[in-house]
């Protein structure tokens, strides 16, 4: 098969969720546009990456948290600061039309932002990418057990801040 | 709070999709991307090996590289000498050689004399240790 193909087959089926991790992760566009740049130019230049693979998709995962690792070291200290990271970060959600919903969402994305990175991955992968433990650990190199108790961790941390709003939405909804 | 309620709340929530424009730009930099040739040969790989090395001071690499030429041509030049000498150095004359000859025949007879010496009988010369107590005995 042509490389060309391949890439594009690639770019087709996993760059929406790899957007989606990375955005999520790193919360900034244009560098998660960078990073996906660089991780496909890397795989057209060396194919032999993928020889071998038997699940794309966490291997692919693994190469694009690696990549934000390294971006996030880079950075420096000016985004290594929970506050200013959650006053600059991008919503990694669709925009909703509901007010409600709206709220939710913006709510939602400054609890992840407000995670440690490692349970901010773990609590995407399994919510939004709907892996198992055993995938997640895997796709970042860690054990199962970690994998499982940073979830358990990010989890609580999300709804500890979200649940007066939980509530009161499914308060009006029923 | 239900947390598998609040789970499946969070899982509905859809993520940002990926902007359309960006399929075309970074397939594009992946086509521009330089793919692998052919094996390289081992020639090839030790040059670009060699370049790595030598790339961030090739300047002092090539000050070294000097320095070293130069002891070898001192060295060299060095050894071109002796055999020089050795040329220029005059055969002995047969006076000389003569008077070779006589302290070497002095010097045979001095060592001869001196084997002679030698070959004499020691004074003491050790005993078995059966004799040595046959003489304590008696």
């Amino acid at each position: 098969m042509p490389a060309g193909l391949d890439i594009e087959r690639l770019y087709d089926e996993h760059a929406q969720p790899l957007y989606a991790f990375l955005l999520n992760f790193i919360r900034d566009e244009a560098d998660t546009r960078d990073l996906l740049q660089e991780m496909f130019v890397k795989l057209a230049r060396d194919p032999k990456l993928l020889a071998g693979v038997r699940e794309e998709r966490a291997f692919l995962i693994r190469l694009a948290h690696n990549a934000a690792i390294d971006l996030i070291r880079q950075r420096g200290a000016r985004d290594r600061t929970r506050a200013n990271f959650a006053a600059e970060m991008i919503s990694p959600f669709a925009p909703a039309s509901d007010p409600d919903e709206k709220y939710f969402r913006d709510e939602l994305a400054g609890a992840l932002g407000a995670l440690p990175e490692e349970q901010r991955a773990v609590v995407h992968l399994k919510l939004w990418e709907e892996l198992t433990f055993e995938e997640i650990a895997a796709a970042l190199d860690i054990s199962p057990n970690t994998a499982a108790s940073r979830y358990r961790y990010g989890l609580d941390k999300l709804r500890a801040r979200l649940r007066p709003l939980h509530e009161e939405i499914k308060q009006e909804t029923t | 709070m239900d947390m598998e309620n609040f789970e499946q709340r969070l899982r509905r929530q859809p993520l940002r999709q990926i902007p359309g424009d960006w399929r075309r730009e970074i397939l594009a930099s992946a086509e521009r991307a330089p793919r692998p040739g052919p094996r390289a040969s081992f020639l090839s790989t030790f040059n670009a090996q060699i370049s790595a090395i030598l790339w961030p001071h090739p300047k002092a690499w090539a000050g070294l590289a000097a320095v070293w030429i130069l002891i070898f041509a001192v060295d060299f030049s060095m050894r071109d000498t002796t055999p020089v000498m050795t040329e220029k150095t005059a055969p002995p004359s047969p006076e000389i050689i003569v008077e070779l000859k006589q302290q070497q025949r002095l010097l045979a007879e001095l060592i001869g004399a001196d084997q002679a010496r030698d070959a004499e009988p020691p004074g003491f010369l050790p005993l078995p240790r059966s004799e040595r107590v046959e003489i304590l005995m008696t």
